[in-house]
């Protein structure tokens, strides 16, 4: 906090002169308090963990901790000595860096290129590439983690661990700058991972641990707990305590990341229309029937959503699950395969087709895809169905403004204005918006949602659930891409686990039979 | 199917956000520029503002005005039309070339072909999927090499002038008809942007692509409509020009592409898309043309000019440019 600030330096350097050193640390973006007094101590040569939920705000923290975030308050401490950070170079000069989560590699370079891009050193002399001497840097920085990579290999030509040993590699490389051992922040390295990969992936962190501190995140808590020394939990952006590994169970680091919020009433329930259909026996036919759908990234694809019905769809990094979504919705390519909704055909050539057959889609990224930023609340709320705005071909603003007051009101949508851009509400108050893109017209038969929540604080998050509900309520069929495994099971009567683009799984998730975390992972490695 | 309500009212009010004063005059800012411009050439010579002068002043604006709004269109949907001006040129040499057999459907026709050239360009732009930089980058050179070759590189003359004689007309016995023309043009593309959803759908299409698209708008066609306008704004420019020349040639709009892209940056329309008015490019081609007709009147010498157009320019659109509303500069 800004008050500690001037919180006596001298007296706060006791014995243990830890590696890095985290107070109080608060950064809020418009309507999200992202990092809400965060406290953080990594030790020297120790593998700490880092747990929590989505929006729990590891990812700020890890940001402000490479100055990629400007903290709004709180200190850093680096081995006792409290440090600024205005950029990864800045990072990079006080020993911290990291290996990101979206691999960061120039693909078309060698990995010699890529492990001393930015720090060339000696690699070059006037101006010019010395290969030579740049292999033999790039080639000790692989010697330092036992890799047998051949620098001179084109990064896209290399596996996705082999090019996480690159990264490791060159975030080495900062051990240059400094006289101490650097602290390496690895953000979910294991998502992209197979089994035999991550065991290698494990061997490497705990040999970095004999010359490093490494910070270890990853949303896979027995990982977590195998690799670590330590693990610091995080909720809502506050820190909520911290478990030696050794003696902890995946279930109790859960229980401290889940705490005790809100947002979980609107887990576990059952939609209205699920409920009711219970009772009558007669096999219903679905009002979403696809069968053998193809594209790039997926293949034989069947899935059936009944109305009133929300199915999830669960899977890893790179399941396909996403582009199944896109292509429900004519926004990605598919080579094979057939879409019925209630009955009629799909044509999933393009987004308006979809649109006007009554699918609605809400994109993963909203910043960028789901809203246009600088346009009204009004106008991104009336984008798609301009019916609802306009007699014949012209737009009569009175009956947008009666309209979109009306959804406002129904949504509570906090907005000063319906004329107010939307970029300038909040994160959950503009999903909203998008969502209502689609009810305005009442013709949404078929919801895709990609991440509804991400990025949303509890509070908005348990009113996306409600507004999910009350449309699978209605009628609509919703197909969900949860934020979290414990939403996908919250929220869906059925559950769908994707693998290497195949839907290879269904799973029953009635309200009262709901299927453990642990089963749905077993099925998505 | 019934509509879902949620039940809970909005517990806590939220106080509205009133535009800054700055953000208001944003807003205003080119026809604020516009007017201290005016005052500064007077200041500079208390001569200039004579009606003879403003009248002159608008009159050669016209052909200026109606490029940069058909050019506003497609910069608004995050594209830009470099082809306007070689267009207008091949456009001039069309009529020339047409009106001995066409007589009155001469001015129909052209404006028509320029239509279809402009539609061709947006086909090619969304159908092959190359920048529309590139694509009339390239229109540009082909539309001068026509024009050179069907002129036999020289300029046409023409000698039935009852066809554009009303062109050059004042309404009113004062203000010029070609002016007129200019400001139909804008205020009836400006209405049918206002009373439909294309207003809605250009912006979209400019301000986030992939957002537009994932909302249903069709982009595409949007994309490919802004730019047949903009090939017949570049018909219709033709016909101003020749009306005042008496000829086609193949380089008679070429020195016009510049000061149309500079008109609409300094009416404040964002480069980048989205955000902007065919209003503010009538504001910009009016500053433009103030300064090209202006500076020379009141005195400047012709090699500061240069230096205190390009000032201008830039400054100009440093004031008039709402940055709020543009995500990226580029």
């Amino acid at each position: 906090m800004t008050t500690n600030l001037q919180a006596q330096p001298e007296a706060r350097v006791p014995a243990p002169v830890h590696a890095l050193e985290v107070r109080g640390l608060v950064k809020s973006y418009p309507g999200v308090k992202a990092l809400d007094g965060v406290d953080l101590v990594v030790r020297q040569h120790e593998v700490l963990g880092l747990a929590g939920e989505n929006g729990a705000g590891k990812s700020t923290l890890l940001k402000a901790l490479v100055g990629l975030v400007r903290p709004d308050g709180g200190e850093i401490w680096v081995r006792g000595e409290k440090v600024r950070l205005r950029s990864i170079v800045d990072a990079a000069d006080h020993g911290i860096g990291m290996v990101f989560q979206e691999q960061s590699l120039v693909p078309n370079l060698t990995a010699a290129e890529n492990i001393v891009l930015g720090s060339e050193g000696p690699g070059v002399r006037r101006g010019v590439y010395r290969w030579n001497t740049m292999r033999r840097l790039a080639q000790e920085q692989l010697d330092k983690i036992g890799s047998h990579i051949d620098p001179l290999a084109r990064t896209d030509t290399l596996s996705f661990a082999d090019r996480q040993m690159v990264e490791i590699a060159k975030v080495l490389r900062i051990e240059e700058r400094t006289s101490h051992p650097p602290v390496i922040i690895l953000d979910e390295p294991t998502s992209v991972l197979e089994s035999k990969e991550i065991e290698t992936l494990f061997t490497q962190v705990r040999r970095l641990r004999e010359f490093a501190s490494v910070v270890f995140v990853s949303h896979r808590l027995d990982e977590v707990l195998d690799v670590c020394d330590r693990v610091a939990v995080l909720r809502g952006g506050r820190s909520v305590g911290e478990v030696p590994a050794a003696d902890a169970a995946p279930a109790e680091l859960h229980r401290m990341m889940i705490g005790s919020t809100g947002g979980d009433d609107h887990y576990h329930g059952a939609s209205a229309a699920v409920r009711s259909d219970e009772r009558s026996d007669e096999p219903r036919t679905p009002r979403l029937v696809v069968r053998g759908l193809s594209g790039k990234t997926f293949r034989d694809v069947d899935l059936d959503v009944h109305a009133g019905e929300i199915v999830g769809i669960v899977g890893v990094h790179g399941s396909g699950r996403e582009d199944v979504c896109r292509a429900l919705f004519g926004a990605e390519p598919t080579t094979a395969g057939e879409v019925v909704l209630d009955g009629e055909r799909l044509d999933l050539s393009g987004t308006r087709a979809a649109c006007a057959a009554g699918v609605g889609y809400v994109p993963a990224e909203r910043k960028t895809e789901g809203m246009v930023g600088p346009m009204s609340v009004a106008d991104n709320m009336t984008l798609t169905k301009q019916h609802s705005r306009c007699t014949g071909p012209l737009v009569r603003p009175r009956k947008q403004a009666t309209l979109v007051d009306r959804w406002i009101e129904r949504l509570s949508i906090r907005t000063p204005h319906r004329g107010t851009a939307i970029q300038r509400l909040s994160g959950g108050n503009q999903q909203k918006v998008v969502l209502a893109r689609w009810l305005v017209a009442g013709d949404v038969r078929l919801l895709l949602l990609d991440h509804p929540t991400r990025g949303l604080d509890v509070g908005a998050r348990s009113e996306v659930y409600r507004l999910m509900r009350e449309l699978a309520g209605s009628g609509v069929a919703t197909v969900l891409l949860a934020d979290s495994l414990e939403e996908a099971i919250g929220m869906s009567d059925r559950i769908i686990v994707m693998s290497d683009g195949r839907a290879t799984t269904e799973v029953a998730a009635p309200a009262g039979g709901k299927p453990t975390p642990l089963d749905l992972v077993k099925e998505m490695v | 199917m019934s509509t879902p309500v949620i039940t809970k009212p909005a517990a806590d009010a939220v106080v509205p956000v009133r535009p800054t004063l700055g953000q208001r005059l944003t807003s205003f800012m080119p026809v604020i520029a516009l007017v201290v411009l005016l005052a500064a050439l007077t200041i500079a010579d208390p001569g200039f503002l004579t009606l003879n002068s403003l009248t002159a002043a608008v009159r050669t604006s016209a052909p200026l005005v109606v490029l940069a709004a058909g050019a506003t269109l497609v910069v608004l949907c995050g594209g830009i039309d470099l082809s306007i001006a070689a267009l207008c040129s091949l456009a001039t040499v069309f009529f020339a070339l047409w009106l001995p057999d066409l007589g009155g459907l001469t001015t129909v026709a052209v404006i028509a072909a320029t239509a279809a050239i402009g539609a061709l360009q947006g086909l090619a732009h969304v159908l092959l999927r190359i920048p529309s930089f590139i694509v009339t980058l390239g229109g540009m050179s082909i539309f001068s090499a026509i024009a050179l070759v069907i002129s036999d590189a020289g300029p046409i003359r023409v000698v039935d002038r009852d066809v554009t004689n009303w062109l050059t007309l004042y309404v009113g016995g004062v203000v010029p008809m070609s002016f007129v023309v200019a400001l139909v043009v804008v205020a009836v593309i400006s209405l049918v942007l206002r009373l439909t959803p294309l207003e809605s759908w250009i912006r979209a299409t400019g301000y986030s692509e992939s957002a537009a698209r994932l909302a249903g708008t069709p982009v595409d066609v949007v994309k490919v409509a802004a730019f047949t306008v903009s090939g017949a704004c570049a018909g219709l420019a033709a016909l101003m020009l020749v009306s005042r020349n008496f000829s086609g040639s193949p380089s008679m709009a070429d020195n016009l592409l510049l000061p149309a892209v500079a008109a609409i940056v300094v009416g404040g329309t964002a480069i980048t898309g989205g955000h902007g008015s065919l209003w503010r490019s009538l504001a910009g081609a009016l500053v433009v043309t103030l300064l090209r007709v202006g500076l020379p009147i009141v005195g400047v010498p012709s090699a500061y000019e240069q230096i205190l157009y390009g000032a201008i320019i830039v400054a100009a659109v440093a004031l008039t440019l709402d940055r709020s509303k543009v995500l990226i500069i580029k």
